[in-house]
């Protein structure tokens, strides 16, 4: 697989009137599963739509898969899916003619379509509701749909926005373990925009921090959470107690979540401390979560800067 | 069960092109029109309509077989249409290249009229599936993130409106013509006839072009279903109730009837003043019975209000585009 970066921004700008929504973002993107976190406002909706040319960018350049954004716009198209976040769908249809007619707006012919659209619907777990009316689908239903038509061409890079919203958690769990599982096993680039630090860090191994239009931190997950090291959450079946007490004698801070978990500062660059202590003790862990607070501190650190410079 | 038992599989197949694309929105767009039932009924009575105008046509060729049933008919009725039926009778036999074509071309000068009016209502109906809905559910997103530009999706739509009024105009006119001249008695007809069916022709691809890129105006208007539908039959109506009141009053004003403006157009395209003086000069029994037409009338008939006509249908097209530009984005 090629590693040329598949987004490439070069002081991109979008103004709405007076207010700038994307402030001077220059960036280059790697395929992988891309996390565009922020607040709300911050400009992630933006970015993505000036990438697929939904909205004309103010100042600066964008290249996506290679291709300049603004000048081969159904090319570029062709080979990248938009779940969008807001709600939306063409009307009167049932959910496999939906899909089936996405697929041919994106260039595939008829069967092609009808039948991704088909593997689809089964991939996204609609396959029972594929002859029901798209404006009769419940939201959870609609996310999954809009992921269905995001991905029905197979596109190189899907950009998902908010695609967990109005979803409950289980539903969250399983769009989040699918759009994983997009880059992971089948290798298709996935940028996932979301305010949600716990559905980016669970899905993306790269991370680009946007508020107030701009660029606040762009690295990869594994790197901002070694620059966070110290600190692990650890599940133990039982040995709750001694496992506190051992940890009280090394000066470790030590403390038991309401979810059963324990969090443990240890303040070293590495866990084999923490896996030497748990040897000793002979308490297997379940589940070791390095620094696993990593994101949020990050994200609230950028938060932040960004006020104090403004 | 895990959602992704059923697997992801790579598509590695030829796009189809771009014009593959805009068939896919003309016939969803169509498809849709046609699932509306008052669109079926009113395509029904079109096609029926287009049946009579060939019935119509068959009888007027029966006038030369001796003994027919029309020859009866006309024998019966009162002494002058007797003396029309006989002039006309000896007209096709005589001139069969001025009679055929005259008598052809008055005929289906009315019957667009009348198809006019059912095409006008269809697309009122379907007008929110044209863009109406699209607006309402956002669907606007879905096109523009797809590989199709604007300007496929309104090409897309405009072949919808296109290829419904094909349904109810152009279709029936063409099966009148084929129909008609198909059973007439002498091939002749057919090689005459061709100028009456190209003036319909021309008419009706100008009318078909004028109404579709209206309605995409009006459909793009607002997001509300009931509202568009509404704003069309409101600007039919009125334009066809301020175009007489205004023809004495402020004659630039007729012209924001669009109704008005295709009938001036039809007039200047058929030549209807024409082959009204042609066929008095041939049948002067004809010519004392309509020679009671105002010389106002007569006008009117003669020289059609083209160059308003066609600048008014110019400013509403500019108006419709306007509104699409504006409307219709992803933003």
């Amino acid at each position: 697989m090629s590693s040329a970066p598949v987004i490439e921004t070069e002081g991109l700008s979008k103004l709405f009137g007076e207010q700038r929504a994307l402030d001077n973002v220059t960036l280059k993107i790697s395929p992988g599963s891309i996390g565009l976190l922020g607040p709300n406002g911050a400009g992630k909706t933006t970015f993505m739509k000036c990438l697929l040319q939904l909205q004309p960018i103010t100042s600066g350049s964008a290249r996506l898969l290679g291709r300049e954004v603004g000048r081969e716009g159904r090319e570029i198209r062709k080979r990248v899916g938009y779940a969008p976040e807001l709600n939306c769908h063409i009307p009167g249809m049932a959910g496999c003619e939906y899909v089936t007619y996405c697929a041919q707006l994106s260039g595939l012919p008829f069967q092609a379509a009808r039948q991704r659209a088909h593997e689809m619907l089964d991939f996204v777990g609609l396959g029972q509701e594929r002859y029901r009316k798209v404006d009769t689908y419940s939201t959870g239903m609609r996310q999954r749909l809009k992921l269905a038509q995001a991905i029905v061409h197979d596109p190189e890079i899907v950009f998902l926005d908010e695609p967990t919203n109005g979803l409950d958690p289980k539903g969250q769990a399983q769009i989040l373990e699918l759009v994983r599982s997009l880059w992971r096993a089948y290798g298709m680039t996935v940028v996932l925009s979301s305010h949600l630090l716990a559905d980016v860090g669970r899905v993306c191994e790269q991370i680009v921090i946007i508020a107030r239009g701009r660029v606040l931190v762009q690295d990869t997950l594994e790197n901002l959470k070694a620059r966070k090291s110290g600190a692990a959450e650890v599940v133990l079946a039982s040995g709750h107690g001694e496992f506190q007490a051992a940890c009280r004698g090394r000066d470790w801070l030590c403390e038991l979540l309401p979810n059963g978990h324990l969090r443990v500062e240890h303040n070293k660059d590495s866990l084999n401390p923490l896996l030497e202590l748990m040897h000793e003790l002979k308490l297997p862990p379940l589940e070791i979560i390095a620094s696993p607070n990593a994101l949020e501190e990050t994200f609230v650190q950028a938060l932040e800067i960004s006020h104090a410079a403004a | 069960m895990p959602l992704h038992d059923a697997h992801y599989q790579h598509w590695e197949g030829t796009h189809a092109g771009v014009w593959a694309r805009r068939w896919v929105i003309a016939k969803n767009g169509l498809t849709a029109s046609l699932h509306n039932k008052f669109v079926r009924r009113v395509a029904v009575v079109c096609w029926v309509m287009g049946l009579l105008m060939a019935a119509v046509i068959f009888l007027l060729g029966q006038l030369l077989v001796p003994d027919s049933i029309v020859v009866r008919w006309t024998a019966q009725m009162g002494p002058q249409l007797q003396g029309i039926a006989r002039m006309l009778t000896t007209w096709l036999l005589e001139h069969p290249e001025m009679s055929v074509g005259t008598t052809q071309d008055v005929m289906f000068y009315f019957f667009c009229a009348y198809l006019t009016p059912l095409s006008i209502f269809a697309l009122g109906v379907t007008l929110p599936g044209l863009i109406t809905r699209d607006l309402a559910t956002n669907a606007i997103v879905i096109y523009a993130s797809k590989a199709v530009s604007r300007g496929d999706y309104f090409l897309g739509k405009f072949s919808a409106a296109f290829g419904l009024l094909t349904v109810m105009w152009l279709a029936p006119v063409c099966l009148a013509w084929l129909v008609g001249n198909l059973l007439a008695p002498d091939w002749r007809f057919f090689w005459e006839s061709l100028a009456p069916l190209c003036h319909a022709l021309i008419f009706g691809l100008v009318l078909m072009a004028v109404l579709s890129g209206l309605a995409l105006g009006v459909s793009a208007v607002s997001s509300k279903e009931k509202w568009t539908p509404a704003l069309w039959f409101i600007w039919w109506v009125l334009g066809g109730v301020i175009a007489p009141i205004a023809e004495h009053t402020l004659p630039w004003l007729r012209h924001v009837s669009f109704t008005y403006d295709l009938g001036q157009i039809e007039l200047a395209t058929f030549h209807f003043g024409r082959d009204f003086e042609t066929a008095k000069a041939n049948i002067p029994v004809l010519g004392e019975a309509l020679g009671h037409i105002p010389a106002e009338t007569l006008n009117a008939i003669n020289h059609p209000a083209l160059g308003g006509s066609v600048a008014g249908l110019a400013v509403m097209l500019a108006a419709a585009a306007v509104i699409l530009r504006k409307r219709v984005s992803p933003e």
